[in-house]
């Protein structure tokens, strides 16, 4: 049977006091999206559902949603006849209890065996319900499924959310839907002008809804509003003869500033020109990130110029046009004087001084004696990276200038900005170029932006590794989400960049040169060994959640190297990428199937003798597997010294699983005459032993569980 | 028109919360960095009793010491504060109309509400809430208060942070504090440029670290013995006392960024201490609130 469905629009607007910029564009793609999946999940089927808003408004509009709810046929699992009934034949109070929760009757249900038994069910009828009548238990539900990273209470209600919710607004077609969250029952009418000239308008009707936000120049799609802030921005740049600062793109300030306001209206200021001797970044920082504000460049110079952008037209704009370039005078006047305070204090190397009267940890010392530990750590590291001699010079003198900036007045205003003024103050002492940049980029990672410099991924590296071995050496460790340290990031850092400049990072080699200083210098070696391993466990453990280029490494083949000796960060990384490369190769297979076989030999017996006696070989097929070991052992590790680890793969799987196969099928290990069975052990650990020692214990992989054809031979 | 002078507009925001049903307290008489420390905020913040408190609270912030050269920056200024438990629903237009009654057109301006999630990390306090800008200069701080002295709250209140020095240069229409008329005849700059270059130079220069280093740890010290001994108050005034060392260190550049967990986590571990014992009162004591006392005496 079908029937004609009609069906009208649905417009359901949650006002709330000024959401946060950073929330709103996940808080509008989650609207649309749990709207849909909560109309599918209710059998209310729709043509299109949108979602916008703004800081004060979240907006679903669903075109065509169909005025009828029809929900199925549906049967209910009930007691089983055996609770359902009792002895003389009449329902028991289970049965009664579930019709009652149900809504069924007693002529609705069925006796169903299943194999678990006989069970009562309830056969429910296809039941159609209009739609304004679902909707009030609906919106609320839609409500409570939108997420925010911090919510709040505002009143005693415990309801929560990113910022209170002052009105609720829903429509379908021309009928107000009557819903209630908290103590807030929505009413046909919406909000506008902001809080400055708040004022509540009939909404009657979705049209008369959306004509009276465009007649408050209300723009209530996200996208829209950000084309035409854009719009804005680039016309206003083009009239004063330059464009919007590339930079502020990466700031986010445009998505930030689409998120702070509603009715856009532009507005220029000026600054005075004396300011632009400031440092790029602090004027870009002081503007951006301080007022909201875009910066103008012309090639590649930034203008004394300023664009905000307003929500709604004030009364008088040119007071307001004032005081914003007032108060960002003032904030660039004051960066200014932090300037000229700080070149009183140049050359860098004298503000370095500073840093022994800047505690790192109490029981760590001062900033000085961090600078001093990372250049301790940065010889065994210029060794490991093979740098010239002038580039060791140079890191160096990188670490001894690394945080200086820190004691700079400049930083302690702009804390973001902390290496790029030491950039900049260590030209203007006349250090090198190179020196100058690595200042700049030991802080990064950051987004996705790493050193570009090899000096300054070294000394990135070298920051980072203090503050891990630091800390880890006082005992403190990240847990779960508690982090306060940063050592988390720190490793990752080390690890990312270590990839990024493909460069050793070796272990113990840099333990080494870090152990005999605090806070190892007098802990109980025990201790400092505990410290040293922990710190290189933490690390590997990066790799499970490091971004891998493709082909991305599986789980088993990470587990997998890590269960072989680690020396090196790097070569760890090679290692697990070799093998992810080799995936669906015959030869991986094949080298783990003679992995595994010696690993579950091995396992089974005690071993007393180290190497094969050739003397005592006595079954040909046992000769043979030693002499198929003799011709290729020293090519399988001389690959692997190569780092050709996808080769010395390949070579092993290839040399050794058909003899070894042919050997178990034949002879016996675990025979009772001692010798000739630890001879035989012997040869397995060898083997075994030979690939395991240098790349990965291959039993780890998961390829070994699957069904699979036998490998060829 | 004559201008609003200061003080009259420090009336003018009491008289406004007076009758909105707030008790007009006055300042605490030690070195705070916020109004937030008073206890009228941080102890009215807790528990079940409904409360409403206004009141001026001179702040100190040495790091934002500029020897008066800054218009906008002060080490030492004044903070009005207004702690409203629970919070009304039109709060927003209470605290618009509470410009209006200084006699701001605000519909000449722009006004904003950017996020702000405000965090006192020393008070184990935190909320929600926003920056209030007045083209783009901020002029208060709003929040709606979630947990303090790191226990969840019973009941939301809402605290507005006016900084009263920038809200009477849009008054007044004067660009530099230092030239606010305070009284008739006297300046801002009068009462407060000369201690406020003397109090830059104290802080960035002459306060002494390791006095200080060592000043902390007694009042720490202090604090749970005091604490041990049940006296609230006297503990929470050495808090206070930790509070402002600790910030006095800071502008003397002897705390790194990554030193300081370890001093904020101290702080915070007396602010707990002291809001559960606060807590352990009223529960034993319902009907004898402090607050309530202090008025009728």
């Amino acid at each position: 049977m079908s029937h004609v469905s009609t069906t009208a629009d649905l417009l359901f607007e949650i006002g709330t006091e000024e959401l946060p910029a950073a929330y709103l564009p996940s808080l509008i793609d989650q609207l649309g999206r749990e709207a849909a999946a909560l109309l599918q999940a209710n059998h209310l089927p729709s043509r299109r559902i949108q979602a916008f808003g703004t800081p004060r408004r979240l907006v679903l509009l669903v075109q065509g949603l169909a005025d009828t709810q029809r929900k199925p046929a549906e049967e209910v699992r009930g007691p089983s006849k055996q609770a359902a009934y009792g002895g003389d034949g009449k329902p028991t109070q289970a049965l009664l209890g579930f019709l009652k929760s149900q809504g069924g009757s007693f002529h609705q249900t069925k006796i169903v065996a299943s194999d678990r038994g006989e069970y009562v069910f309830l056969v429910k009828p296809p039941v159609a319900t209009p739609t304004v009548r679902v909707l009030p238990t609906l919106l609320p539900q839609l409500i409570g499924r939108l997420r925010a990273p911090k919510t709040m209470r505002w009143d005693g209600t415990g309801l929560r959310f990113a910022r209170p919710i002052r009105w609720l607004l829903a429509l379908y077609g021309a009928a107000p839907i009557r819903c209630t969250i908290g103590r807030l029952t929505s009413a046909p009418a919406t909000r506008i002008g902001g809080p400055l000239r708040p004022k509540t308008v009939a909404a009657p009707s979705i049209d008369a809804y959306h004509s009276a936000l465009t007649r408050a120049g209300v723009i209530l799609d996200h996208q829209a509003r950000r084309a035409a802030i854009q719009e804005m921005v680039n016309r206003t740049a083009t009239s004063l003869g330059g464009r919007p600062a590339p930079e502020m793109l990466s700031y986010g300030l445009l998505d930030e500033v689409t998120s702070l306001v509603e009715q856009p209206v532009e507005l220029v200021g000026s600054f005075d020109p004396a300011y632009l001797s400031l440092p790029r970044e602090v004027l870009l920082a002081s503007m951006a990130k301080h007022q909201r504000v875009f910066a103008i460049e012309s090639s590649g110079r930034l203008l004394p110029k300023c664009l905000a952008i307003l929500d709604g037209k004030p009364g008088k704009p040119g007071e307001v046009r004032k005081i914003v370039e007032r108060i960002l005078n003032a904030r660039l006047a004051d960066s200014l004087l932090f300037g000229k305070e700080d070149h009183a204090r140049l050359p860098l190397e004298r503000m370095a001084a500073g840093l022994s009267g800047i505690t790192f940890h109490e029981r760590l010392g001062s900033m000085a004696e961090k600078t001093l530990r990372m250049r301790a750590v940065a010889e065994p590291l210029a060794e490991a990276w093979n740098l010239a001699e002038d580039e060791r010079q140079a890191l160096r003198r990188a670490c001894q200038l690394a945080k200086a900036d820190l004691v700079s007045t400049m930083v302690k205003e702009f804390p973001t900005l902390q290496g790029v003024v030491g950039k900049y103050y260590a030209l203007d002492s006349g250090e090198s170029q190179a020196v100058a940049l690595a200042i700049e980029e030991h802080y990064l990672p950051a987004g996705d932006r790493l050193p570009a410099t090899r000096l300054g991924s070294a000394l990135a590296i070298l920051d980072k590794y203090e503050t891990l071995t630091s800390y880890f050496g006082l005992g403190i460790m990240p847990t779960g989400d508690q982090d306060p340290f940063g050592l988390r990031r720190a490793a990752q850092g080390i690890v990312e960049i270590a990839w990024a400049v493909h460069r050793p990072v070796p272990f113990d080699l840099l333990f080494r040169a870090r152990s005999g200083l605090e806070p190892f210098r007098t802990a109980p070696p025990k201790d400092v060994a505990g410290a040293a391993q922990r710190v290189k466990q933490y690390l590997l453990e990066r790799l499970d959640t490091f971004a891998w280029p493709n082909p991305v490494p599986t789980q088993d083949c990470i587990e997998a190297v890590l269960a072989s000796p680690c020396h090196d960060l790097i070569d760890v990384m090679d290692r697990i990428q070799s093998l992810q490369r080799l995936t669906g190769n015959p030869r991986l297979l094949q080298a783990a199937k003679v992995i595994e076989r010696t690993r579950n030999i091995l396992k089974g017996a005690p071993l007393r003798q180290q190497e094969v006696d050739p003397a005592r070989l006595r079954e040909p097929l046992e000769q043979q597997l030693w002499d198929r070991y003799c011709q290729s052992h020293e090519q399988v590790a001389q690959l692997a010294g190569q780092k050709s680890y996808e080769e010395a793969t390949a070579l092993f799987g290839e040399r050794f699983f058909e003899p070894l196969h042919a050997f178990f099928d034949k002879v016996l290990v675990n025979v009772p005459d001692e010798s000739l069975q630890q001879n035989r052990l012997a040869l397995m650990r060898m083997i075994h032993a030979l690939y395991t020692d240098r790349i990965a214990d291959l039993s780890k992989l998961t390829i070994l569980q699957q069904p699979h054809e036998e490998p060829s031979r | 028109m004559p201008i609003m002078q200061l003080q009259q507009l420090i009336r003018t925001l009491d008289t406004f919360w007076e009758h909105r049903g707030c008790i007009i307290v006055q300042p605490y008489d030690m070195e705070m960095g916020a109004g937030t420390f008073h206890p009228a905020t941080f102890f009215g913040a807790l528990g079940p009793a409904h409360s409403r408190a206004a009141y001026v609270q001179p702040s100190r912030r040495p790091t934002d010491g500029r020897y008066g050269d800054n218009p906008l920056r002060m080490q030492r200024y004044y903070q009005y504060q207004v702690l409203l438990k629970p919070t009304p629903d039109d709060v927003q237009q209470l605290y618009l109309d509470s410009l209006r009654a200084c006699g701001l057109k605000l519909e000449d301006h722009d006004l904003r509400f950017v996020q702000d999630d405000w965090e006192s990390p020393t008070l184990g306090a935190w909320g929600l809430g926003w920056e209030v800008w007045l083209d783009s200069l901020e002029v208060t701080q709003f929040t709606y208060f979630q947990q303090v002295g790191g226990l969840d709250l019973e009941h939301i209140s809402c605290e507005i942070t006016y900084g009263l020095e920038r809200i009477a240069t849009y008054v007044q229409g004067t660009s530099d504090v230092y030239q606010l008329a305070y009284g008739p005849k006297t300046s801002y700059g009068d009462l407060h440029l000369a201690n406020e270059r003397e109090g830059s130079d104290y802080n960035f220069n002459h306060a002494d670290v390791a006095l200080h280093q060592q000043l902390f740890a007694s009042y720490e010290q202090d604090a749970k013995r005091l604490l041990e001994a049940k006296l609230l108050m006297p503990a929470y005034e050495q808090l206070l006392r930790c509070s402002h060392t600790f910030n006095l260190l800071d502008a003397r550049g002897a705390i790194s960024q990554s030193d300081r967990p370890r001093f904020v986590l101290r702080i915070r571990g007396l602010a707990k201490r002291c809001a559960e014992l606060y807590l352990e009162r009223t529960t034993q004591t319902r009907d004898m609130r402090p607050e309530t006392r202090d008025q009728s005496t």
